[in-house]
């Protein structure tokens, strides 16, 4: 049987050799037209990005000329920005983030939480799947290469593109709440839920933002929501008062028996105040 | 050889003088004129469009490593020369960076069409299995040619790649350690990435692009599959009678009218 | 092969030079004797004298038409025997000779890779294992280290290569415990893949500079240390309180000279029980990120590269 199924093909493949000869085209002109038209689309493309990097980036560009020395590097232009600040090793407010075709490798990183896991995004599943890339040859010895009569084929296809496209996407999104990134957000809280003027509750909200609330509560659409630890948009409503907030501040297990929450104790007597002050003030938003 | 007659032998001579002495102008006919199946498709333009993006990148490649100055000090100001006070630096920059991206996009859109294509069956498997490992060179080549410019995502983007190498079983540490140069990113890393970039890969990549055309050619491309006629389903017979669409008059053998 | 058109020294031509090499000798002459010019009025003698006796030979021979194309008459071979004796053996088997020369050829071209590849292998892959010396580094007078507070300290670990070798440790006195100062230093890098880890308070702008180490004193101590790359988050000992990170954050050695503290080598951790000065510090070898050190997977890394 094997020696047929081997043989047969070897004879499909010569009858594939006479075919193109009879009635094959020769590839100049007729295919090679259409690959320097698709080559030309690229090259157009890649010019075009190059273009648009260059010259939505804010800075001043004179005139047409093909110098022009952007201002504004580090202003995002609708590509990106064209370069970021230089390499600081001993950064401690910078958030890495791989080029974009990466990213469906970065969520997975993302997803693997558990510290046992880790090697299975790190390198597990990277690696099983460029391995079943490289002996999908040896896997599919059917001949059949109409679409639909490969259904096994085509489920796979279709979900290997649709898993990498959700992953880059989530990869693309991805946040983490971070001190810097939130203390960018406080003026936008204190506008919606109307505590500008409180001088305490905003200056509650910025400790609020960097000492790690956010990783594990959630306040208008940021933080972390699947820790199980409960919104506080609209904790303030439920007017329990400062000094309940005080007291849970400084030890949460007290008030909430089993509550997994650290103790906030050491932020001292002035910033335990302002703590509760925006937490009392946040009563939704308006 | 006849010495050249007429004027046209005589204008060709020099590519005949080739010819005879080496057989490339043979090859290169041969190459241009061969048969390919005449119902190809638009979606197999797709490889050759991905051979102008990586020779896109070898271009501009090579014209950015005349300004690019591969060391911690200063590299970042050479980026920053490049884009902004060299004329058309930008231009060149941009090409070859958003070329990287169209050249993955390309790579996996040409993978996704042999995929549905069938093209990796017999007798294309080993084509297929090289252009996986194209694949996996080409995103190395982004990954190592990222740290290049050196501002803060290089730098802590290929902390990461350099870490995730180093968490494989075994040898990780190992692999880690000699990519880096050393227990922390420094300026071995730099300059050791830069000849992997600039020479290591991109010598793989022309070697392998040269195997996989060597096999494009030999083994020839395959018809869409579904195609009415696939090069490989044998020679097609014209009908005896002509098809009747019912808007012309039947061929006169004495058949009737009908429609 | 020769052409058909090319002359040999026959009775019709008997001009043409017939083979020699007395045309090389006077080459060297001629060579000799330009050299000399530039070098040493000796070697112009000597290349003169060559030249010209060289030249004289080389002239006899074409006037004459003779020379080495007179080869001796050789009596053919006859079929009987008699007539010119052989004059080489028979032909014997070659076996053992082709299959030295095969040996002898795959022999020597693996000598010759070997002694151009190793010495190059080991250059690429050594200086990265050898043991990079880091010495100390002095991160200023204690008096900057005001007890229970923490201060973000960013130094360079190797001055010569530049800004590259620029870390941060987040430094906590502790206090003095049985007469010996106690300092928490926590390295930055993230113990899943490196990142640089943020601490979760408000870091002030302000910073004081001692040479080239930036101090900058956080005025709230942070509730922990959070990772913006996969979300790890430690504690303030450095344990690691949720997400991918495999173990706590590294940390460093240190020695106190002069009033002033220094840190030495860093080593990884894998866990901290306690906290501050009375804190049990289980350590292990420095470790690459994503490392375990201690559990069944630790056996997945079983010998460390030196570093």
């Amino acid at each position: 049987m094997a020696e047929d199924r081997l043989a047969q093909r070897e004879r499909v493949f010569q009858q594939y050799k006479r075919d193109v000869k009879e009635r094959g085209k020769p590839f100049y002109p007729y295919a090679m037209f259409h690959d320097t038209l698709m080559s030309f689309v690229v090259a157009v493309v890649i010019i075009g990005l190059a273009v648009i990097w260059k010259w939505t980036t804010p800075g001043h560009h004179t005139g047409f000329n093909l110098f022009g020395t952007t201002d504004h590097p580090d202003q995002a232009g609708w590509l990106g920005k064209l370069y970021d600040e230089p390499a600081d090793p001993g950064t401690i407010s910078f958030v890495p983030r791989p080029d974009w075709y990466f990213y469906f490798l970065f969520y997975l990183l993302r997803i693997f939480k558990w510290p046992d896991s880790v090697i299975l995004g790190t390198v597990g599943i990277p690696t099983i799947a460029l391995v079943l890339l490289i002996a999908l040859p040896f896997i599919d010895l059917r001949s059949e290469r109409r679409p639909l009569h490969r259904p096994v084929a085509m489920v796979a296809g279709i979900l290997a593109i649709l898993s990498m496209g959700i992953l880059t996407y989530k990869g693309a999104t991805a946040q983490e709440s971070l001190p810097t990134e939130n203390l960018t957000r406080v003026p936008g809280w204190a506008q919606k839920e109307g505590f500008t003027a409180n001088k305490q509750a905003v200056a509650g909200a910025k400790l609020f933002a960097v000492v790690g609330c956010l990783n594990c509560h959630t306040y208008l659409g940021t933080g972390n929501h699947n820790l199980g630890a409960p919104d506080l948009s609209a904790e303030g409503a439920k007017r329990k008062g400062v000094a309940f907030q005080i007291a849970h501040l400084k030890c949460p297990s007290c008030v909430t028996k089993g509550s997994p929450m650290p103790s906030f104790a050491n932020e001292g007597a002035e910033n335990l105040n302002a703590l509760a002050a925006f937490v009392e003030a946040s009563q939704g938003p308006k | 050889m006849a010495a050249p007659s007429s004027r046209y032998e005589r204008i060709l001579y020099p590519v005949d003088w080739l010819e005879e002495r080496s057989g490339l102008v043979g090859g290169v006919k041969y190459f241009l004129f061969r048969k390919v199946p005449g119902d190809t498709n638009w979606f197999q333009t797709l490889g050759s469009a991905t051979l102008t993006a990586f020779l896109i990148q070898a271009v501009t490649g090579v014209i950015l490593a005349m300004y690019y100055k591969p060391d911690p000090q200063n590299a970042y100001p050479s980026i920053v020369h490049i884009t902004n006070d060299l004329w058309a630096g930008w231009l060149v920059r941009g090409m070859h960076r958003w070329g990287a991206s169209v050249f993955i996009i390309l790579m996996f859109l040409h993978m996704g069409r042999v995929f549905l294509f069938g093209a990796y069956k017999y007798p294309r498997e080993l084509n297929w299995i090289i252009g996986v490992l194209l694949l996996a060179l080409g995103l190395a080549e982004g990954f190592t040619g990222y740290l290049l410019p050196w501002d803060q995502t290089s730098y802590w983007a290929t902390t990461v790649g350099i870490n995730i190498n180093g968490s494989a079983p075994f040898l990780g540490p190992f692999l880690a350690q000699f990519l880096q140069g050393g227990t922390f990113i420094n300026a071995d890393t730099l300059s050791r990435f830069y000849a992997i970039h600039m020479l290591l890969l991109p010598g793989a990549i022309f070697a392998l692009i040269g195997l996989h055309l060597y096999l494009v050619i030999r083994l020839g491309v395959t018809s869409p599959p579904w195609s009415k006629h696939p090069a490989g389903s044998g020679p097609v017979t014209p009908p005896a009678v002509p098809p009747r669409t019912g808007l012309t008059e039947p061929t006169p053998r004495g058949g009737s009218v009908r429609g | 092969m020769p052409l058909e058109t090319d002359l040999e020294p026959s009775r019709e031509h008997p001009h043409v030079p017939g083979p020699s090499l007395w045309p090389a000798g006077f080459a060297v002459g001629v060579v000799a004797l330009l050299v000399g010019i530039v070098v040493n009025w000796v070697i112009v003698g000597i290349g003169a004298v060559i030249a010209a006796a060289f030249g004289f030979l080389w002239a006899r021979d074409v006037a004459r038409g003779r020379g080495l194309a007179d080869a001796p008459e050789v009596e053919p071979e006859r079929r009987d025997g008699r007539g010119a004796p052989k004059t080489h053996e028979a032909p014997r088997t070659t076996y053992g000779r082709s299959a030295f020369l095969e040996i002898g050829t795959l022999g020597i071209g693996g000598l010759i890779g070997g002694l151009v590849t190793l010495p190059a292998l080991g250059f690429m892959l050594m200086p990265a294992f050898l043991k990079q010396k880091s010495g100390a580094h002095d991160l200023g007078p204690l008096t900057d280290y005001p007890e229970g507070e923490f201060v973000v300290a960013t130094f360079m670990t190797n001055p010569a290569q530049g800004e590259v070798s620029r870390r941060t440790a987040f430094v906590r006195n502790n206090g003095v415990v049985n007469n010996v100062p106690s300092f928490t230093i926590i390295s930055n890098h993230c113990a899943h893949l490196g990142c640089p880890v943020q601490p979760l308070t408000a870091v002030p702008p302000q910073h004081k500079l001692y040479r080239d180490v930036t101090l900058i004193p956080l005025p709230t101590p942070p509730s922990g240390f959070s990772c913006p790359c996969h979300g790890g988050a430690y504690d303030t000992e450095g344990n690691r309180t949720g997400g991918p990170p495999v173990r706590a954050l590294d940390r460093y050695l240190f020695s106190i000279r002069n009033e002033h503290l220094f840190l030495e080598a860093p080593y990884s951790v894998s866990h901290v029980d306690g906290v501050g000065a009375s804190a049990r510090i289980h350590k292990y070898t420095f470790s690459f990120p994503g490392e375990h050190l201690d559990g069944p997977e630790s056996w997945l890394y079983p010998i460390q590269p030196p570093h």
